[in-house]
Protein backbone atom coordinates (compact mmCIF):
# COMPACT_ATOMS: atom_id res chain seq x y z
CA UNK A 1 0.00 0.00 0.00
CA UNK A 2 3.00 2.72 0.88
CA UNK A 3 4.59 1.65 -3.35
CA UNK A 4 0.91 2.96 -4.19
CA UNK A 5 0.70 6.41 -1.99
CA UNK A 6 4.59 6.84 -3.05
CA UNK A 7 3.47 6.15 -6.75
CA UNK A 8 0.29 8.51 -6.30
CA UNK A 9 2.09 11.76 -4.91
CA UNK A 10 5.46 11.15 -7.59
CA UNK A 11 3.88 10.34 -10.48
CA UNK A 12 1.30 12.97 -11.58
CA UNK A 13 0.92 13.92 -8.41
CA UNK A 14 -1.35 16.64 -8.95
CA UNK A 15 -3.82 14.06 -9.99
CA UNK A 16 -2.59 11.33 -7.24
CA UNK A 17 -3.07 14.10 -4.70
CA UNK A 18 -6.68 14.85 -5.63
CA UNK A 19 -7.47 11.18 -5.74
CA UNK A 20 -6.07 10.56 -2.04
CA UNK A 21 -7.75 14.05 -0.62
CA UNK A 22 -10.96 13.12 -2.31
CA UNK A 23 -11.01 9.62 -0.54
CA UNK A 24 -9.72 10.88 2.35
CA UNK A 25 -12.54 13.30 2.19
CA UNK A 26 -15.08 11.18 1.24
CA UNK A 27 -14.34 8.85 3.92
CA UNK A 28 -14.22 11.25 6.74
CA UNK A 29 -18.05 12.81 5.60
CA UNK A 30 -19.23 9.99 5.23
CA UNK A 31 -18.65 8.87 8.60
CA UNK A 32 -19.41 12.43 10.20
CA UNK A 33 -22.70 12.63 7.96
CA UNK A 34 -23.54 8.99 8.91
CA UNK A 35 -24.12 9.90 12.44
CA UNK A 36 -25.14 13.55 12.29
CA UNK A 37 -27.71 12.93 10.21
CA UNK A 38 -29.65 10.65 11.95
CA UNK A 39 -30.05 13.25 14.60
CA UNK A 40 -31.35 15.71 12.04
CA UNK A 41 -33.70 13.12 11.08
CA UNK A 42 -34.91 12.61 14.63
CA UNK A 43 -35.35 16.26 15.18
CA UNK A 44 -36.90 17.01 11.97
CA UNK A 45 -39.72 14.04 12.70
CA UNK A 46 -40.20 15.18 16.06
CA UNK A 47 -40.55 18.66 14.90
CA UNK A 48 -42.95 17.70 12.14
CA UNK A 49 -45.05 15.73 14.42
CA UNK A 50 -45.71 18.57 16.63
CA UNK A 51 -46.85 20.73 14.64
CA UNK A 52 -49.13 18.39 12.67
CA UNK A 53 -50.68 17.61 16.48
CA UNK A 54 -50.77 21.18 16.70
CA UNK A 55 -52.77 21.63 13.58
CA UNK A 56 -54.80 18.61 14.19
CA UNK A 57 -55.77 20.49 17.58
CA UNK B 1 -18.31 -11.79 -15.68
CA UNK B 2 -18.69 -13.89 -12.70
CA UNK B 3 -22.27 -13.17 -12.19
CA UNK B 4 -24.06 -12.84 -8.31
CA UNK B 5 -23.59 -15.07 -5.51
CA UNK B 6 -26.60 -15.71 -2.61
CA UNK B 7 -24.27 -13.30 -0.52
CA UNK B 8 -24.82 -10.29 -3.45
CA UNK B 9 -28.88 -11.18 -3.13
CA UNK B 10 -28.96 -11.18 0.13
CA UNK B 11 -27.04 -7.57 0.77
CA UNK B 12 -29.28 -6.26 -2.40
CA UNK B 13 -32.62 -7.76 -1.08
CA UNK B 14 -31.50 -6.30 2.55
CA UNK B 15 -30.59 -2.69 0.98
CA UNK B 16 -34.28 -2.88 -1.01
CA UNK B 17 -36.11 -3.69 1.83
CA UNK B 18 -34.68 -1.03 4.03
CA UNK B 19 -35.14 1.59 1.85
CA UNK B 20 -39.00 0.94 1.19
CA UNK B 21 -39.92 0.67 4.25
CA UNK B 22 -38.09 3.87 5.54
CA UNK B 23 -39.42 5.45 2.58
CA UNK B 24 -42.78 4.48 3.22
CA UNK B 25 -43.20 4.89 7.01
CA UNK B 26 -42.25 8.33 6.84
CA UNK B 27 -45.73 9.43 4.65
CA UNK B 28 -47.50 9.48 7.70
CA UNK B 29 -45.75 12.83 8.98
CA UNK B 30 -46.90 14.60 5.77
CA UNK B 31 -49.88 16.65 6.59
CA UNK B 32 -49.48 19.22 3.85
CA UNK B 33 -48.60 20.02 0.60
CA UNK B 34 -45.38 22.14 1.80
CA UNK B 35 -44.46 19.20 4.05
CA UNK B 36 -44.67 17.22 0.76
CA UNK B 37 -42.65 19.79 -1.43
CA UNK B 38 -39.73 21.28 0.94
CA UNK B 39 -40.27 18.87 3.93
CA UNK B 40 -41.80 21.44 6.19
CA UNK B 41 -38.58 23.74 6.27
CA UNK B 42 -37.15 21.62 8.53
CA UNK B 43 -34.01 19.95 6.95
CA UNK B 44 -30.24 20.46 8.92
CA UNK B 45 -27.08 20.82 7.51
CA UNK B 46 -25.79 16.97 8.10
CA UNK B 47 -29.58 15.51 6.12
CA UNK B 48 -28.80 18.11 3.80
CA UNK B 49 -25.35 17.40 2.75
CA UNK B 50 -26.40 13.32 2.57
CA UNK B 51 -29.41 14.41 0.38
CA UNK B 52 -27.32 16.74 -2.02
CA UNK B 53 -24.82 14.10 -2.27
CA UNK B 54 -27.20 11.16 -2.74
CA UNK B 55 -29.05 12.72 -5.73
CA UNK B 56 -26.37 14.23 -7.00
CA UNK B 57 -24.76 11.48 -7.93
CA UNK B 58 -26.45 8.34 -9.78
CA UNK B 59 -25.66 5.26 -11.50
CA UNK B 60 -25.94 8.13 -14.85
CA UNK B 61 -23.31 10.11 -13.22
CA UNK B 62 -21.31 7.19 -12.69
CA UNK B 63 -21.25 5.95 -16.06
CA UNK B 64 -21.27 9.60 -18.00
CA UNK B 65 -17.84 10.36 -15.80
CA UNK B 66 -16.11 7.16 -16.38
CA UNK B 67 -16.67 7.40 -19.94
CA UNK B 68 -15.09 10.98 -19.47
CA UNK B 69 -12.42 9.36 -17.44
CA UNK B 70 -11.90 6.47 -20.69
CA UNK B 71 -12.20 8.85 -23.86
CA UNK B 72 -10.16 12.41 -22.18
CA UNK B 73 -7.69 10.36 -19.06
CA UNK B 74 -7.43 12.68 -15.80
CA UNK B 75 -8.72 15.64 -17.86
CA UNK B 76 -12.02 14.12 -17.22
CA UNK B 77 -12.45 14.98 -13.91
CA UNK B 78 -12.24 19.00 -14.58
CA UNK B 79 -15.61 19.45 -14.98
CA UNK B 80 -15.83 18.15 -10.86
CA UNK B 81 -13.34 20.83 -10.26
CA UNK B 82 -15.07 23.40 -11.74
CA UNK B 83 -18.28 22.35 -9.99
CA UNK B 84 -16.79 22.11 -6.78
CA UNK B 85 -15.46 25.59 -7.72
CA UNK B 86 -18.26 27.52 -8.26
CA UNK B 87 -20.43 25.86 -5.69
CA UNK B 88 -17.88 26.85 -2.95
CA UNK B 89 -17.88 30.13 -4.24
CA UNK B 90 -21.96 30.40 -4.21
CA UNK B 91 -22.02 28.93 -1.20
CA UNK B 92 -19.83 31.05 1.07
CA UNK B 93 -20.92 34.54 -0.71
CA UNK B 94 -25.05 32.90 -0.69
CA UNK B 95 -24.92 34.97 -4.42
CA UNK B 96 -28.08 34.27 -5.81
CA UNK B 97 -28.85 31.61 -3.18
CA UNK B 98 -29.58 34.02 -0.13
CA UNK B 99 -32.54 36.33 -1.75
CA UNK B 100 -33.90 32.90 -3.21
CA UNK B 101 -34.44 31.24 0.10
CA UNK B 102 -35.04 34.55 2.09
CA UNK B 103 -38.34 35.35 -0.03
CA UNK B 104 -39.66 32.10 1.16
CA UNK B 105 -40.69 30.54 -2.10
CA UNK B 106 -41.39 26.97 -2.97
CA UNK B 107 -39.53 27.20 -6.65
CA UNK B 108 -37.90 29.74 -8.71
CA UNK B 109 -40.16 30.64 -11.40
CA UNK B 110 -42.30 31.80 -8.49
CA UNK B 111 -39.70 33.98 -7.14
CA UNK B 112 -39.38 35.24 -10.95
CA UNK B 113 -43.36 36.38 -10.73
CA UNK B 114 -42.89 38.94 -8.16
CA UNK B 115 -40.39 40.90 -10.66
CA UNK B 116 -41.60 39.55 -14.33
CA UNK B 117 -45.15 38.67 -13.43
CA UNK B 118 -47.32 35.68 -13.96
CA UNK B 119 -46.52 35.09 -18.06
CA UNK B 120 -42.75 34.57 -17.29
CA UNK B 121 -43.38 32.25 -14.07
CA UNK B 122 -45.43 29.89 -16.57
CA UNK B 123 -42.74 30.26 -19.07
CA UNK B 124 -39.59 29.61 -16.87
CA UNK B 125 -41.96 26.84 -15.19
CA UNK B 126 -42.30 25.52 -18.98
CA UNK B 127 -38.84 25.75 -19.51
CA UNK B 128 -37.69 23.96 -16.59
CA UNK B 129 -39.95 20.66 -17.00
CA UNK B 130 -38.83 20.74 -20.66
CA UNK B 131 -35.11 20.70 -19.91
CA UNK B 132 -34.89 18.50 -16.80
CA UNK B 133 -37.21 15.91 -18.20
CA UNK B 134 -35.58 15.88 -21.49
CA UNK B 135 -32.57 15.44 -19.08
CA UNK B 136 -33.94 12.78 -16.96
CA UNK B 137 -35.21 10.91 -19.57
CA UNK B 138 -31.97 9.11 -20.65
CA UNK B 139 -31.29 7.87 -16.55
CA UNK B 140 -33.48 4.48 -16.35
CA UNK B 141 -31.60 3.10 -19.82
CA UNK B 142 -28.34 4.12 -18.65
CA UNK B 143 -28.79 3.02 -15.22
CA UNK B 144 -30.15 -0.45 -16.73
CA UNK B 145 -27.27 -0.89 -19.13
CA UNK B 146 -24.93 -0.40 -16.23
CA UNK B 147 -26.81 -3.24 -14.12
CA UNK B 148 -26.77 -5.55 -16.61
CA UNK B 149 -23.58 -5.53 -17.52
CA UNK B 150 -21.81 -5.26 -14.31
CA UNK B 151 -23.87 -8.48 -13.37
CA UNK B 152 -23.70 -10.66 -16.33
CA UNK B 153 -28.00 -10.64 -16.21
CA UNK B 154 -29.61 -11.27 -19.46
CA UNK B 155 -29.97 -7.80 -21.34
CA UNK B 156 -33.85 -9.33 -21.66
CA UNK B 157 -34.06 -8.40 -18.51
CA UNK B 158 -34.11 -4.55 -18.75
CA UNK B 159 -36.76 -3.10 -19.32
CA UNK B 160 -38.46 -5.39 -16.85
CA UNK B 161 -35.48 -4.35 -14.01
CA UNK B 162 -35.69 -0.86 -14.67
CA UNK B 163 -39.47 -0.66 -14.21
CA UNK B 164 -39.97 -2.65 -11.17
CA UNK B 165 -36.78 -0.41 -9.78
CA UNK B 166 -39.06 2.75 -10.88
CA UNK B 167 -42.16 1.52 -9.87
CA UNK B 168 -41.01 1.18 -6.09
CA UNK B 169 -39.09 4.33 -6.56
CA UNK B 170 -42.38 6.11 -7.34
CA UNK B 171 -44.49 4.41 -4.84
CA UNK B 172 -42.28 5.82 -2.07
CA UNK B 173 -42.19 9.48 -3.25
CA UNK B 174 -45.54 9.84 -3.80
CA UNK B 175 -46.65 8.34 -0.55
CA UNK B 176 -44.11 10.68 1.54
CA UNK B 177 -42.65 13.30 -1.11
CA UNK B 178 -39.76 15.47 -0.23
CA UNK B 179 -39.55 13.36 3.96
CA UNK B 180 -39.35 9.75 2.35
CA UNK B 181 -36.88 11.71 -0.23
CA UNK B 182 -34.87 13.10 2.25
CA UNK B 183 -35.08 9.80 4.42
CA UNK B 184 -33.87 7.23 1.77
CA UNK B 185 -31.22 9.79 0.29
CA UNK B 186 -29.34 9.64 3.81
CA UNK B 187 -29.62 5.76 3.76
CA UNK B 188 -28.66 5.65 0.01
CA UNK B 189 -26.02 8.18 0.62
CA UNK B 190 -24.51 5.84 3.79
CA UNK B 191 -24.66 2.69 1.33
CA UNK B 192 -23.27 4.21 -2.04
CA UNK B 193 -20.39 5.73 -0.11
CA UNK B 194 -19.35 2.90 0.89
CA UNK B 195 -19.35 0.72 -2.18
CA UNK B 196 -17.46 3.49 -3.81
CA UNK B 197 -14.68 3.81 -1.52
CA UNK B 198 -14.23 0.28 -1.27
CA UNK B 199 -14.40 -0.56 -4.93
CA UNK B 200 -12.15 2.45 -5.84
CA UNK B 201 -9.59 1.68 -3.11
CA UNK B 202 -9.39 -1.94 -4.36
CA UNK B 203 -8.64 -0.95 -8.28
CA UNK B 204 -6.05 0.82 -7.03
CA UNK B 205 -5.16 -2.14 -5.06
CA UNK B 206 -5.34 -4.51 -7.98
CA UNK B 207 -4.32 -2.39 -10.93
CA UNK B 208 -1.42 -0.21 -9.03
CA UNK B 209 -1.25 3.95 -10.09
CA UNK B 210 1.37 4.00 -12.18
CA UNK B 211 -0.39 1.50 -14.61
CA UNK B 212 -3.39 3.86 -14.63
CA UNK B 213 -0.90 6.46 -15.26
CA UNK B 214 0.40 4.71 -18.01
CA UNK B 215 -2.63 3.90 -20.19
CA UNK B 216 -3.44 7.08 -20.01
CA UNK B 217 -0.19 8.46 -21.14
CA UNK B 218 -0.19 6.20 -23.88
CA UNK B 219 -3.89 6.35 -25.26
CA UNK B 220 -4.17 10.54 -24.55
CA UNK B 221 -0.57 12.04 -24.36
CA UNK B 222 -0.29 15.19 -22.57
CA UNK B 223 -4.36 16.34 -22.85
CA UNK B 224 -4.95 13.07 -20.48
CA UNK B 225 -3.56 15.06 -18.07
CA UNK B 226 -4.20 18.86 -18.61
CA UNK B 227 -7.85 19.83 -20.58
CA UNK B 228 -6.06 22.57 -22.80
CA UNK B 229 -4.01 20.12 -24.64
CA UNK B 230 -6.75 17.62 -25.23
CA UNK B 231 -7.71 17.46 -28.63
CA UNK B 232 -11.80 16.79 -28.05
CA UNK B 233 -11.26 19.50 -25.22
CA UNK B 234 -10.15 22.81 -24.93
CA UNK B 235 -10.71 26.48 -23.76
CA UNK B 236 -14.39 25.87 -25.41
CA UNK B 237 -14.96 22.16 -23.31
CA UNK B 238 -13.71 23.98 -20.43
CA UNK B 239 -15.47 27.81 -20.50
CA UNK B 240 -18.72 25.92 -21.21
CA UNK B 241 -18.93 23.34 -18.18
CA UNK B 242 -17.68 26.37 -16.25
CA UNK B 243 -21.10 28.24 -17.33
CA UNK B 244 -22.83 25.13 -17.15
CA UNK B 245 -21.65 23.97 -14.03
CA UNK B 246 -22.27 27.56 -12.28
CA UNK B 247 -25.78 27.46 -13.81
CA UNK B 248 -26.76 24.25 -12.09
CA UNK B 249 -25.43 25.04 -8.69
CA UNK B 250 -27.43 28.49 -9.32
CA UNK B 251 -30.79 27.09 -10.16
CA UNK B 252 -30.79 23.25 -10.84
CA UNK B 253 -34.13 21.68 -9.47
CA UNK B 254 -32.53 18.86 -7.22
CA UNK B 255 -30.01 21.48 -5.52
CA UNK B 256 -32.29 24.59 -5.21
CA UNK B 257 -35.05 22.32 -3.76
CA UNK B 258 -32.22 21.60 -0.77
CA UNK B 259 -31.56 25.72 -0.39
CA UNK B 260 -35.12 25.85 -0.46
CA UNK B 261 -35.96 22.97 2.35
CA UNK B 262 -33.45 24.05 4.58
CA UNK B 263 -34.15 26.10 7.96
CA UNK B 264 -33.06 29.26 6.40
CA UNK B 265 -30.81 30.68 4.13
CA UNK B 266 -27.51 30.55 6.59
CA UNK B 267 -28.32 26.20 6.50
CA UNK B 268 -28.64 26.48 3.05
CA UNK B 269 -25.53 28.42 2.11
CA UNK B 270 -23.70 25.69 4.71
CA UNK B 271 -24.93 22.29 2.75
CA UNK B 272 -23.45 23.93 -0.06
CA UNK B 273 -20.05 24.80 1.19
CA UNK B 274 -19.62 21.39 2.56
CA UNK B 275 -20.68 19.56 0.07
CA UNK B 276 -18.60 21.13 -2.73
CA UNK B 277 -15.62 19.52 -2.49
CA UNK B 278 -18.07 16.11 -3.04
CA UNK B 279 -18.15 17.12 -6.57
CA UNK B 280 -14.55 16.12 -7.06
CA UNK B 281 -15.09 13.11 -5.91
CA UNK B 282 -18.77 12.64 -8.14
CA UNK B 283 -15.74 13.28 -11.62
CA UNK B 284 -12.67 11.71 -9.97
CA UNK B 285 -13.80 7.96 -8.50
CA UNK B 286 -16.22 6.91 -11.32
CA UNK B 287 -13.43 8.43 -13.62
CA UNK B 288 -10.71 6.32 -12.12
CA UNK B 289 -12.72 3.28 -12.77
CA UNK B 290 -13.11 4.53 -16.48
CA UNK B 291 -9.63 4.98 -16.33
CA UNK B 292 -8.86 1.59 -15.62
CA UNK B 293 -11.26 -0.16 -17.81
CA UNK B 294 -8.52 1.70 -20.70
CA UNK B 295 -6.00 0.31 -18.33
CA UNK B 296 -6.93 -3.63 -18.12
CA UNK B 297 -9.38 -3.70 -20.98
CA UNK B 298 -8.59 -4.54 -25.29
CA UNK B 299 -11.01 -2.66 -27.49
CA UNK B 300 -11.94 -5.83 -28.93
CA UNK B 301 -13.89 -6.20 -24.95
CA UNK B 302 -15.20 -2.91 -25.38
CA UNK B 303 -16.28 -2.81 -28.49
CA UNK B 304 -17.58 0.59 -29.71
CA UNK B 305 -19.63 2.05 -27.07
CA UNK B 306 -17.06 3.78 -24.54
CA UNK B 307 -20.13 4.07 -22.05
CA UNK B 308 -19.83 -0.05 -21.17
CA UNK B 309 -16.17 0.20 -20.38
CA UNK B 310 -16.68 0.43 -17.29
CA UNK B 311 -19.09 -1.85 -16.18
CA UNK B 312 -17.55 -4.02 -18.31
CA UNK B 313 -14.36 -3.53 -16.27
CA UNK B 314 -16.25 -4.14 -12.65
CA UNK B 315 -17.95 -7.44 -13.74
CA UNK B 316 -14.43 -8.81 -14.85
CA UNK B 317 -12.28 -7.17 -11.42
CA UNK B 318 -14.86 -7.23 -8.31
CA UNK B 319 -15.38 -10.33 -6.49
CA UNK B 320 -18.00 -12.33 -5.10
CA UNK B 321 -19.74 -10.35 -1.51
CA UNK B 322 -18.09 -6.76 -3.24
CA UNK B 323 -20.22 -7.24 -6.07
CA UNK B 324 -23.92 -7.35 -4.06
CA UNK B 325 -22.01 -4.10 -1.98
CA UNK B 326 -21.56 -2.32 -5.77
CA UNK B 327 -24.99 -2.80 -6.77
CA UNK B 328 -26.40 -2.02 -3.88
CA UNK B 329 -24.72 1.02 -3.92
CA UNK B 330 -25.16 1.86 -7.71
CA UNK B 331 -29.14 1.02 -6.88
CA UNK B 332 -28.98 3.44 -4.06
CA UNK B 333 -27.61 6.26 -6.46
CA UNK B 334 -30.18 5.97 -8.62
CA UNK B 335 -32.97 5.63 -6.43
CA UNK B 336 -31.93 8.53 -4.82
CA UNK B 337 -31.69 10.62 -7.74
CA UNK B 338 -34.56 9.09 -9.41
CA UNK B 339 -37.18 10.19 -6.44
CA UNK B 340 -35.29 13.42 -6.19
CA UNK B 341 -35.81 14.35 -9.67
CA UNK B 342 -39.64 13.07 -10.13
CA UNK B 343 -39.85 15.15 -7.11
CA UNK B 344 -38.55 18.89 -7.38
CA UNK B 345 -39.67 18.37 -11.61
CA UNK B 346 -42.93 17.76 -10.37
CA UNK B 347 -42.91 20.91 -7.68
CA UNK B 348 -42.47 22.98 -10.37
CA UNK B 349 -45.09 21.36 -12.59
CA UNK B 350 -47.22 21.28 -10.16
CA UNK B 351 -46.51 25.20 -7.90
CA UNK B 352 -45.91 26.92 -11.49
CA UNK B 353 -47.41 25.49 -14.27
CA UNK B 354 -50.99 23.57 -13.06
CA UNK B 355 -51.51 26.29 -10.18
CA UNK B 356 -51.63 29.37 -11.44
CA UNK B 357 -54.79 28.03 -13.79
CA UNK B 358 -56.97 26.95 -10.86
CA UNK B 359 -59.66 29.68 -9.85
CA UNK B 360 -59.56 29.35 -6.52
CA UNK B 361 -57.33 27.81 -3.88
CA UNK B 362 -57.05 24.19 -3.24
CA UNK B 363 -57.35 22.94 0.18
CA UNK B 364 -54.14 20.26 1.69
CA UNK B 365 -55.62 17.20 0.43
CA UNK B 366 -56.36 18.49 -3.41
CA UNK B 367 -52.96 19.54 -3.40
CA UNK B 368 -51.26 16.77 -2.42
CA UNK B 369 -53.80 14.69 -4.58
CA UNK B 370 -52.36 16.80 -7.75
CA UNK B 371 -48.83 16.46 -6.83
CA UNK B 372 -49.09 12.80 -6.44
CA UNK B 373 -50.66 12.73 -9.67
CA UNK B 374 -47.96 14.62 -11.36
CA UNK B 375 -45.21 12.26 -9.90
CA UNK B 376 -47.05 9.31 -11.52
CA UNK B 377 -47.13 10.63 -14.73
CA UNK B 378 -43.24 11.47 -14.35
CA UNK B 379 -42.86 8.14 -13.75
CA UNK B 380 -44.64 6.99 -16.58
CA UNK B 381 -43.01 9.43 -18.88
CA UNK B 382 -39.28 8.05 -17.70
CA UNK B 383 -40.83 4.77 -18.72
CA UNK B 384 -41.71 5.77 -21.77
CA UNK B 385 -39.23 8.12 -22.81
CA UNK B 386 -36.48 6.57 -21.07
CA UNK B 387 -36.13 2.96 -22.80
CA UNK B 388 -36.93 4.20 -26.62
CA UNK B 389 -34.02 7.43 -26.55
CA UNK B 390 -30.62 6.26 -28.03
CA UNK B 391 -28.35 9.20 -27.29
CA UNK B 392 -25.50 10.42 -30.19
CA UNK B 393 -22.63 11.66 -28.87
CA UNK B 394 -21.17 11.40 -25.36
CA UNK B 395 -23.45 11.34 -22.46
CA UNK B 396 -22.27 14.48 -20.53
CA UNK B 397 -22.59 16.33 -23.57
CA UNK B 398 -26.18 15.21 -24.21
CA UNK B 399 -27.05 16.31 -20.79
CA UNK B 400 -25.42 19.45 -20.95
CA UNK B 401 -27.12 20.47 -24.05
CA UNK B 402 -30.23 19.60 -22.73
CA UNK B 403 -29.57 20.70 -19.11
CA UNK B 404 -28.54 24.19 -21.30
CA UNK B 405 -32.57 24.46 -22.29
CA UNK B 406 -33.29 25.93 -19.40
CA UNK B 407 -29.71 26.54 -17.13
CA UNK B 408 -28.75 29.19 -19.15
CA UNK B 409 -31.90 31.22 -19.38
CA UNK B 410 -32.69 30.63 -15.80
CA UNK B 411 -29.52 31.79 -14.13
CA UNK B 412 -29.62 34.74 -16.39
CA UNK B 413 -32.89 35.52 -14.76
CA UNK B 414 -32.34 34.61 -11.39
CA UNK B 415 -29.16 36.63 -11.13
CA UNK B 416 -31.27 39.42 -13.19
CA UNK B 417 -33.94 38.56 -10.88
CA UNK B 418 -31.83 39.08 -7.89
CA UNK B 419 -29.10 41.89 -8.50
CA UNK B 420 -30.83 44.16 -11.64
CA UNK B 421 -33.01 46.96 -11.02
CA UNK B 422 -33.55 47.49 -14.73
CA UNK B 423 -34.20 43.90 -15.48
CA UNK B 424 -38.20 43.50 -16.75
CA UNK B 425 -40.58 41.14 -18.58
CA UNK B 426 -39.32 41.73 -22.14
CA UNK B 427 -35.69 40.85 -21.01
CA UNK B 428 -36.60 37.95 -19.33
CA UNK B 429 -39.27 36.17 -22.30
CA UNK B 430 -36.41 37.21 -24.59
CA UNK B 431 -34.09 35.36 -22.44
CA UNK B 432 -36.06 32.25 -22.08
CA UNK B 433 -37.02 32.27 -25.64
CA UNK B 434 -33.28 32.72 -26.62
CA UNK B 435 -32.35 29.85 -23.67
CA UNK B 436 -34.31 27.04 -25.39
CA UNK B 437 -34.03 28.01 -29.26
CA UNK B 438 -30.41 27.85 -29.20
CA UNK B 439 -29.96 24.43 -27.15
CA UNK B 440 -33.20 22.39 -28.76
CA UNK B 441 -31.55 23.47 -32.61
CA UNK B 442 -28.34 21.70 -31.63
CA UNK B 443 -29.39 18.49 -30.82
CA UNK B 444 -31.81 18.69 -33.63
CA UNK B 445 -29.03 19.58 -35.94
CA UNK B 446 -26.98 16.62 -34.54
CA UNK B 447 -29.62 14.51 -36.05
CA UNK B 448 -30.84 15.82 -39.48
CA UNK B 449 -29.73 17.88 -42.12
CA UNK B 450 -26.32 18.75 -43.92
CA UNK B 451 -24.73 20.12 -40.37
CA UNK B 452 -24.70 16.72 -38.39
CA UNK B 453 -20.87 16.45 -38.28
CA UNK B 454 -20.21 20.29 -37.53
CA UNK B 455 -22.57 20.21 -34.59
CA UNK B 456 -21.83 16.85 -33.17
CA UNK B 457 -17.72 18.52 -32.96
CA UNK B 458 -18.79 22.24 -31.98
CA UNK B 459 -21.30 21.28 -29.15
CA UNK B 460 -19.65 22.79 -26.49
CA UNK B 461 -19.21 26.04 -28.98
CA UNK B 462 -23.09 26.44 -28.89
CA UNK B 463 -23.43 25.88 -25.50
CA UNK B 464 -21.21 28.92 -24.78
CA UNK B 465 -23.33 30.63 -27.58
CA UNK B 466 -26.55 29.61 -25.78
CA UNK B 467 -25.32 31.51 -22.80
CA UNK B 468 -23.78 34.61 -24.25
CA UNK B 469 -26.75 35.19 -26.51
CA UNK B 470 -29.50 34.66 -23.41
CA UNK B 471 -27.41 37.58 -21.24
CA UNK B 472 -27.78 39.53 -24.21
CA UNK B 473 -31.39 39.04 -24.85
CA UNK B 474 -32.05 40.00 -21.10
CA UNK B 475 -29.95 43.32 -21.70
CA UNK B 476 -31.58 44.48 -24.99
CA UNK B 477 -35.29 43.12 -24.35
CA UNK B 478 -35.08 45.17 -21.15
CA UNK B 479 -33.39 48.33 -22.39
CA UNK B 480 -35.75 48.33 -25.14
CA UNK B 481 -39.20 48.10 -23.00
CA UNK B 482 -37.41 50.84 -21.01
CA UNK B 483 -36.88 52.98 -23.86
CA UNK B 484 -39.94 52.18 -25.20
CA UNK B 485 -41.74 53.34 -22.24
CA UNK B 486 -39.82 57.04 -22.26
CA UNK B 487 -40.76 57.58 -25.85
CA UNK B 488 -44.81 56.97 -24.63
CA UNK B 489 -44.74 59.15 -21.50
Amino acid sequence: MMTILFHMLSDHAFWGALVLVSLLWYSTITIYVAIKGVRDIRKMLQRLSELKSARER
Amino acid sequence: MQGLSWIDGGIIGLYLFLVMAAGIWVRKYVGKVEDFLVAGREMDVYLGIASLAATEFGIVTCMYAAQNGYDKGFSGAVPGLLFFAAMFVVGRTGFCIKPLRDAGVITIPELFERKFGSRIRRAAGVVIVLGGLLNMGVFLRTGGEFLITVSGLNPDYLQSMMTALLVGVALYTILGGMLSVLVTDFLQFVVMSLGLLVTTVLLLYRIGWETLVAAVEIEHGAGGFNPFLHQEMGWSYVIFNLLLNTAAVLTWQTMIARVLSAKNSAIGRKIYTRTSFFFVARFLIPGIWGIAALAVLTPDQIGSNTLLAMPTMLGMMIPAGLMGLLIAAMLAADMSTDASYMLTWGSIIYNDIVAPFRKKNWNEKKGLFWNRTIIALIGLFLLVYGLWYRIEGDLWTYLGITGTIYLSSISVLLIACCYWEKANNWGAGAAIAVGALVPVLTLVLQKIGPWTLWFQRYDTSCGIAAFVLVALAMVAGSLLKAKVQTLRE
